[in-house]
C-alpha cells in the first residue's frame, strides 16, 4: 500500500470475538473513512455491541485487527482508546450518578482528552469553557447542578453525549442514542449528531430506530449472527432480501422504502 | 466564593474555636478525651476518601494506624529517634504499606476487599502477640521485636513536659487539632478537585470511567496512599499521645466504632466523619456509667441512623438543602431547551 493514502480512520480486519463456543462477531472486516456516519443495525443478538465492546477496547477480540489511523489497536485499554480520540456512549442510561451534571461533563473533559499523569488541584479555565459549551450543545445549559440519578431518559442521553462531546473526539460511537425517546426527543437528538458530524467528526453507530438509522447514515452495514449481512446506502435496505427477511420484516421493510425515498429527495 | 473556599474556611474557623477550649476549660479530662477525638476524627475523615468517595471498602485503616503507632513507638524505643522525626517516617511507612495493599486490591470489589484488607489486619495482629522470643532484654523483662502483647511504653515524647510542666496535655492538644485540620484541609481538596471527581466517577461506574479516560489502576493507588499518610500520623501521634503502644490498636470493635462515625455522620460527605465522630464521641461519653449497656445504646444509635438516614446526618441535610432549591426553582420555572 502506498505511504501516500491516507488510512481509513477505523478499520476492522478479520475480527473475531468468541465467548466460549459462542462466536459473537465472527471474522468482520470493514473500513469507516473519515467524516462518515456508519450506521449498524441487525437483529438483537446480531453482535452489534460487542462489536464496540472490542473497539473501545472494554473487551479484547479474539483474532483479528483494529486500526485507527492505521495503527494496531486491538489490545489497547479502554482508557488508551479514548485518549487515542474515540469517545463511546453507552446503550444503557449510564452516567455518574452521584455526580452533578455538570460534574459528569468536567470529568470528562478533564480526563478524557489526554492522559493525567498528576492530576492538578483544580480545573484549567478552558476545561470549564469547553463544559459549558458541550452542555450548550445539547441543550442542557441550565440543569448543571441536577443530580445525575434523577434526570428524566432523553436529559440523561444528552448528558452521556454532552460528555463524549466535550472529549472533542474523532471517532464517536453511539449505541442506540435514541432507543426509548419519543419521536419529537429522537429529532432533537439526530440534530445534534448532524451538527456534530458537520464538524468533521466520524461517528458510528448502533441504532434499531430505523427513521433515525436511515436519515442519518452514508452508509449502513446490517449484522446477523456476528457476520456481514448487509453494507451499502441506506436506499438499498428495502430491496435487500436477506435483511427484509432477517431484520426488517415485511411492514418496516416498505416503511424503510418510504423513507429512503422521502431521504432522497430531500438530500437530492 | 467557591464550594472548596467555602469549605476550607469553615474548617479553618471550627479549628480557630477549638483552639479555644483549653483556654476556657480547665478540666484536664475535657481536654484529654477531645485529644482523642481528634485522633479518632483524622483516622475517620481519610478512611471517609477511602470508603466514601473512592467506594472501596477498605477495613485496612486501623492496620495502618497501628503501622505508624508502632513505627514510632519501635523507633523511638530501639533507636531513641526523636518524635519529631519518627511520626513523619511512620506516616511514610503507612503509606507504603497502603500502597501495597491496594495493588493487592486492584483485582477485588466490594466484600472482598473488606475481606482481604481484615485479613491483613489480623495477620500483623497475630504476628505481633504470637512473638513471643525475647528480641533485647531488658531489667523490665523480656522484649519481642514487636512488643508482643505488652506492646511499647516509654519510647520518649514531644517534650511538652519540659516546656509546659504539667500543663503538658494542653500542647499534645494543639499537635492532634493541627493534625486534624490539615487532615481535614487536605481531605475537603481533594474531594473538591479532579482528583475526587476521578475517585468518585470511579466508585459510580468504573466501566464508564474508563472509556472517559479514568484508569482505575492509578487512581486506586492515589487513593490508598493518600489516606494513608494522615492515617498513620494518627497512629504515630497516639503512641506520643498515649505515651503506650500495644495489640489493643488492632480491636475490631474499635475498627467498627470508626466506622460507626462515617455512617451516622454521612458516607462520602465532606463533614459526615466529623460530625458522626463528635456525636458518636459524646454519645460514648454520655453513657459511660451505663457499663454494659453502653455498647446496646450505641448499637441502637446506629441502627436508628441507618433505619432514619441511610445518608447519614449530613447527607440528610444535604438532600433537604437539595429538595428546598428543588422546589423554589419549581416555582420560578427556568426557560431551558428551546429546540425540543
Amino acid at each position: 500500500m502506498s505511504a501516500s493514502i491516507s488510512p481509513p480512520l477505523l478499520s476492522c480486519r478479520n475480527v473475531t470475538k468468541q465467548f466460549g463456543s459462542l462466536v459473537a462477531i465472527d471474522d468482520l472486516s470493514f473500513d469507516l473513512p473519515a467524516g462518515e456516519i456508519l450506521g449498524i443495525g441487525g437483529p438483537n443478538g446480531a453482535g452489534k455491541t460487542t462489536l464496540f465492546e472490542v473497539i473501545s477496547g472494554h473487551n479484547t477480540a479474539t483474532s483479528g485487527q483494529i486500526l485507527l489511523e492505521g495503527r494496531d489497536v486491538t489490545r489497547c485499554s479502554p482508557v488508551q482508546m479514548c485518549h487515542a480520540g474515540m469517545a463511546r456512549v453507552f446503550q444503557l442510561n449510564t452516567g455518574f450518578d452521584s455526580l452533578s451534571v455538570r460534574d459528569n461533563v468536567r470529568v470528562a473533559a478533564y480526563y478524557g482528552r489526554r492522559n493525567r499523569v498528576v492530576p492538578g488541584i483544580s480545573m484549567e479555565p478552558a476545561v470549564e469553557e469547553a463544559v459549558d459549551a458541550a452542555l450548550r450543545d445539547v441543550g442542557l445549559a441550565g440543569s448543571d447542578d441536577c443530580l445525575t440519578a434523577t434526570l428524566p431518559v432523553l436529559d440523561r442521553k444528552l448528558l452521556m453525549l454532552a460528555s463524549a462531546l466535550v472529549m472533542k473526539p474523532r471517532l464517536l460511537l453511539l449505541d442506540e442514542p435514541v432507543g426509548g425517546l419519543t419521536h419529537k426527543e429522537i429529532d432533537h437528538v439526530a440534530e445534534i449528531v448532524r451538527r456534530v458530524a458537520a464538524t468533521g467528526v466520524t461517528v458510528l453507530l448502533i441504532e434499531h430506530v430505523m427513521r433515525f438509522l436511515v436519515q442519518l447514515s452514508t452508509r449502513v452495514l446490517i449484522l446477523h449472527h456476528g457476520r456481514k449481512l448487509y453494507e451499502g446506502p441506506a436506499a438499498g435496505l428495502a430491496n435487500d432480501r436477506d435483511v427484509v427477511d432477517v431484520y426488517l420484516g415485511k411492514g418496516a421493510g416498505e416503511y424503510v422504502a418510504a423513507l429512503t425515498a422521502g431521504d432522497a429527495q430531500h438530500v437530492g | 466564593m467557591t464550594a472548596r473556599q467555602r469549605d476550607i474556611t469553615l474548617c479553618l474557623l471550627f479549628s480557630g474555636l477549638a483552639a479555644l477550649l483549653p483556654l476556657v476549660s480547665d478540666v484536664r479530662y475535657t481536654v484529654t478525651q477531645t485529644t482523642f477525638f481528634f485522633i479518632w476524627a483524622t483516622v475517620v475523615v481519610q478512611w471517609n476518601l477511602v470508603f466514601g468517595i473512592g467506594g472501596i471498602f477498605s477495613l485496612a485503616q486501623m492496620a495502618l494506624f497501628a503501622i505508624g503507632a508502632y513505627t514510632t513507638a519501635m523507633l523511638g524505643y530501639y533507636f531513641g529517634t526523636s518524635m519529631i522525626l519518627a511520626m513523619p517516617i511512620g506516616a511514610l511507612l503507612a503509606v507504603l504499606f497502603s500502597v501495597a495493599l491496594g495493588l493487592a486490591c486492584l483485582k477485588l470489589r466490594g466484600p472482598y476487599v473488606a475481606l482481604l484488607t481484615l485479613c491483613v489486619a489480623q495477620v500483623l495482629y497475630l504476628t505481633i502477640v504470637n512473638d513471643t522470643d525475647c528480641f533485647t532484654n531488658p531489667p523490665s523483662g523480656c522484649m519481642p521485636l514487636m512488643g508482643g502483647v505488652r506492646g511499647f511504653s516509654r519510647f520518649g515524647d514531644l517534650g511538652f513536659r519540659e516546656l509546659l510542666g504539667s500543663g503538658f496535655y494542653v500542647g499534645r492538644y494543639y499537635v492532634g487539632l493541627a493534625i486534624l485540620t490539615v487532615a481535614m484541609i487536605v481531605s475537603i481538596i481533594v474531594i473538591r478537585s479532579p482528583m475526587g471527581l476521578a475517585f468518585q466517577a470511579l466508585r459510580d461506574n468504573p466501566v464508564y470511567a474508563a472509556a472517559r479516560g479514568m484508569d482505575r489502576f492509578k487512581y486506586q493507588l492515589w487513593i490508598f496512599g493518600l489516606s494513608a499518610f494522615f492515617t498513620g500520623l494518627a497512629g504515630s501521634f497516639y503512641a506520643v499521645n498515649t505515651g503506650a503502644v500495644g495489640p489493643v490498636v488492632f480491636s475490631f470493635s474499635h475498627l467498627l466504632f470508626l466506622l460507626s462515625m462515617i455512617i451516622v455522620g454521612g458516607v462520602g460527605t465532606i463533614w459526615g466523619p466529623i460530625v458522626g465522630a463528635l456525636l458518636l464521641m459524646f454519645a460514648e461519653e454520655a453513657m459511660r456509667e451505663l457499663g454494659d449497656m453502653r455498647d446496646i445504646g450505641m448499637g441502637l444509635i446506629l441502627v436508628v441512623c441507618v433505619v432514619l438516614m441511610p445518608r447519614g446526618i449530613v447527607g440528610l441535610f444535604e438532600d433537604l438543602v437539595r429538595w428546598r432549591t428543588a422546589r423554589t426553582a419549581q416555582a420560578v420555572p427556568l426557560p431551558r431547551r428551546e429546540t425540543v
